[in-house]
């Protein structure tokens, strides 16, 4: 077991080092310098800047000095925001995000796996049917729909919850509920999918009719035989599950305003803020291949069927 | 699977006349209802979306500024912006009379607003068009707006998924068939692609490549493409791998069939079932992509838009003209909606396990 866990560690690095390059010589070969949209420059000016930022030298230098600096952890200083270092830039936005994306993983969680188990056990009757509708809905309609519609609705004709901001403003934790049900809902929808679905499948095993042979009682039959191997699946599904909650807070922090890393994101993009892409998409990477990891790691311990050589 | 196809009895005894895999898959679809409903509504989309430039839509580009903003309905808009400036009117006849003196101008300014539009009413053709979905800020008919929307994002989710499929169908075939030191070598890139956080790479590109007021619509196919062949390719693979050592591709051999021959004429049709249902599965994930990028600005760009442009416009007003909202909102879900049920539906109906069950 520990033998895996090493190489799978390990197996992390090839990744993130390809991430890197990727990012480094994408942006490189991008038409159009961080400098170009500004106001004409001298050309002293320019060499300036570039010295500034060790654009003046060989490429191969260039790559090897970021390699070395993302090694050390400093993404060096954005382009667009003068006075601040990517890092800096990233370590007020990040806890935002991660505090919002943990909201709705564990909303995501708790309502998907309550309504796959409520649903399976009244499999075809209309507390089915209603939740499975539910779902499809929640799969089908994008983020970037349900979060306008939900501050149209809930937010402006009926007045119950602030449409934007975040908790350092005047609402407080309101501000949370509606990105926070947005970013959750399509996730809490596939989880509830899921896990209806497998646990239908073990209801049909044959260690569950094991179980109920031995005369266990239902309560015991379902909790400690059925939901053991009926939640499996989405365990494996929390990887994906992961990105997609990181892919979403893209949208559900640009609509409803919060100063969380994806809106960074998304600006530098607008503003081809080059180190700050790069930081950011690097800094997205770790925590996904480190989310992955222990996602791989958990299962294995959970799922007795495999053994790790 | 290719016994059961040749016997009159299947697993439980049943007596069956033997069908194709289609005309079974076919007869499964049609028992189900959602997913025939789905079918049609894909297809009247597709149908609409095709013909657009022949229908009697109006220009989803002509500007009629005294337009602007109206509400859906089946009026003549003359009549509705008449309608939606005597009620302004009224306001401020209130506002005034309660002794507001600044707003007196403003009041003038609409009462002269209100005649010319009665004027236009008879004088302006314009006047006599029905805009059914309403119109946008600068007095676009949302309908063909939303219309020539659906054809782009259609498009991308179109061109996206076969390109998806050609690429992905390629590789996979030969990375399964020809196996050894190449098939590893695909097998590992397409790993490590998997790893890539995808949607962040296409959004590099996208930020990358664009040109500022240029349609980067290419950009956007080559950025969603890139990524999206790799589950094909595992698929496909997977399905070659376990079909080339049976006995039809050794009889195909031996009667000396070449390797292309064999992967494109022998193999590659046994695999048609999950290229199919993973083709109407992905077209809705590429639409929702591409949307998604064009809510944040970094999809299409005008003055063409699609579904995610539209969506990202309507919320910028929706507190005052939801409608601009909600057409194409609405409009979006129902085709992902029915593309998800039909996608579903094709997966039971082409699906081997559940063949010839009754």
């Amino acid at each position: 077991m520990s033998k895996y866990i090493i190489r799978r560690a390990l197996s992390l690095i090839p990744t993130m080092f390809i991430i890197v390059t990727l990012s480094f010589f994408l942006v490189r070969f991008a038409p159009g310098g961080p400098f170009s949209s500004e106001k004409k420059v001298t050309e002293q000016v320019l060499q300036n800047l570039l010295k500034k930022y060790h654009m003046d030298e060989p490429l191969g230098k260039q790559y090897l000095r970021y390699l070395g600096d993302v090694l050390r952890g400093d993404f060096g200083p954005s382009f667009r925001y003068r006075d601040s270092t990517v890092n800096q830039l990233i370590a007020q936005t990040l806890p935002n995000s991660m505090m919002l994306g943990t909201i709705a993983l564990s909303m995501a969680l708790f309502a998907g796996i309550g309504v796959g188990i409520v649903s399976a056990l009244k499999q075809n009757r209309w507390q089915d049917y209603l939740a499975m509708s539910f779902a499809v809905v929640g799969i089908s309609i994008p983020l970037f729909v349900i979060g306008p519609l939900l501050q149209l609705i809930l937010g402006l004709k009926l007045r119950w919850l602030p449409i934007s901001g975040w908790i350092t403003s005047r609402d407080g934790w309101k501000t949370l509920i509606l990105p926070a049900l947005t970013l959750s809902f399509p996730y809490f929808a596939y989880i509830a999918r899921l896990s209806r679905a497998s646990i239908l499948e073990v209801l049909r095993s044959d260690y569950v009719r094991t179980a109920r042979a031995k005369g266990l009682s239902e309560r015991v039959v379902i909790g400690k035989h059925v939901l053991k191997g009926g939640l499996l699946p989405v365990v494996s599904y929390l990887g994906p599950a992961f990105s997609g909650i990181i892919t979403g807070s893209l949208v559900v922090e640009s609509v409803f305003a919060i100063p969380g890393i994806g809106r960074v994101f998304v600006q530098s993009a607008l503003n081809r803020d080059y180190t700050l892409i790069m930081g950011e998409v690097i800094m997205y990477s770790l925590i996904l291949v480190t989310m992955n990891f222990i996602v791989d790691i958990v299962y294995g311990f959970l799922d007795p069927r495999i053994s790790y050589k | 699977m290719s016994q059961k196809l040749n016997s009159a009895v299947n697993e439980f005894n049943q007596e069956m006349k033997p069908v194709s895999l289609w005309a079974d898959a076919w007869k499964r679809l049609r028992r189900n209802k959602m997913a025939l409903v789905s079918l049609w509504v894909v297809g009247f989309y597709a149908l609409v979306a095709l013909a657009a430039p022949f229908l009697p839509l109006h220009d989803y580009r002509t500007q009629t500024l005294s337009h602007t903003n109206l509400r859906p309905s089946f009026k003549p808009a003359g009549q509705i912006a008449l309608e939606a400036v005597e009620a302004q009117v009224i306001l401020l006849q209130e506002r005034v009379d309660a002794g507001v003196e600044s707003l007196k101008p403003n009041l003038e300014r609409t009462l002269l607003e209100v005649e010319s539009l009665k004027a236009a009413l008879v004088n302006d053709p314009a006047s006599k068009n029905v805009y059914i979905f309403g119109t946008d800020y600068l007095g676009r008919d949302m309908l063909a707006k939303t219309i020539y929307g659906a054809r782009i994002s259609m498009m991308v989710g179109l061109i996206g998924t076969l390109t998806a499929v050609l690429v992905g169908v390629i590789i996979g075939a030969i990375s399964g068939y020809i196996g050894g030191w190449l098939d590893n070598l695909l097998m590992r890139f397409v790993d490590i692609m998997y790893g890539l956080p995808y949607m962040l790479i296409v959004i590099i590109l996208m930020a990358l490549f664009r040109k500022e007021g240029q349609s980067s619509i290419v950009i956007l196919f080559v950025g969603i493409a890139l990524v999206s062949w790799l589950t094909i390719a595992r698929v496909v693979r997977g399905q070659i791998i376990s079909l080339k050592n049976s006995e039809f591709v050794e009889a195909a051999r031996s009667m000396g069939a070449g390797t292309g021959r064999i992967i494109f004429r022998h193999l590659l049709p046994n695999a048609l079932g999950v290229i199919i249902i993973f083709t109407s599965l992905s077209l809705p994930s590429f639409i929702m992509s591409e949307s998604f990028l064009s809510f944040l600005g970094l999809g299409v760009s005008a003055p063409l838009s699609s579904w995610g442009s539209l969506v990202s416009e309507g919320a910028n007003t929706m507190e005052l003209y939801p409608w601009q909202l909600l057409a194409p909102a609405i409009e979006m879900t129902i085709f992902l909606f029915c593309m998800n049920f039909l996608g579903d539906g094709l997966r039971d109906a082409l699906d081997p396990q559940s063949k010839n069950r009754t």
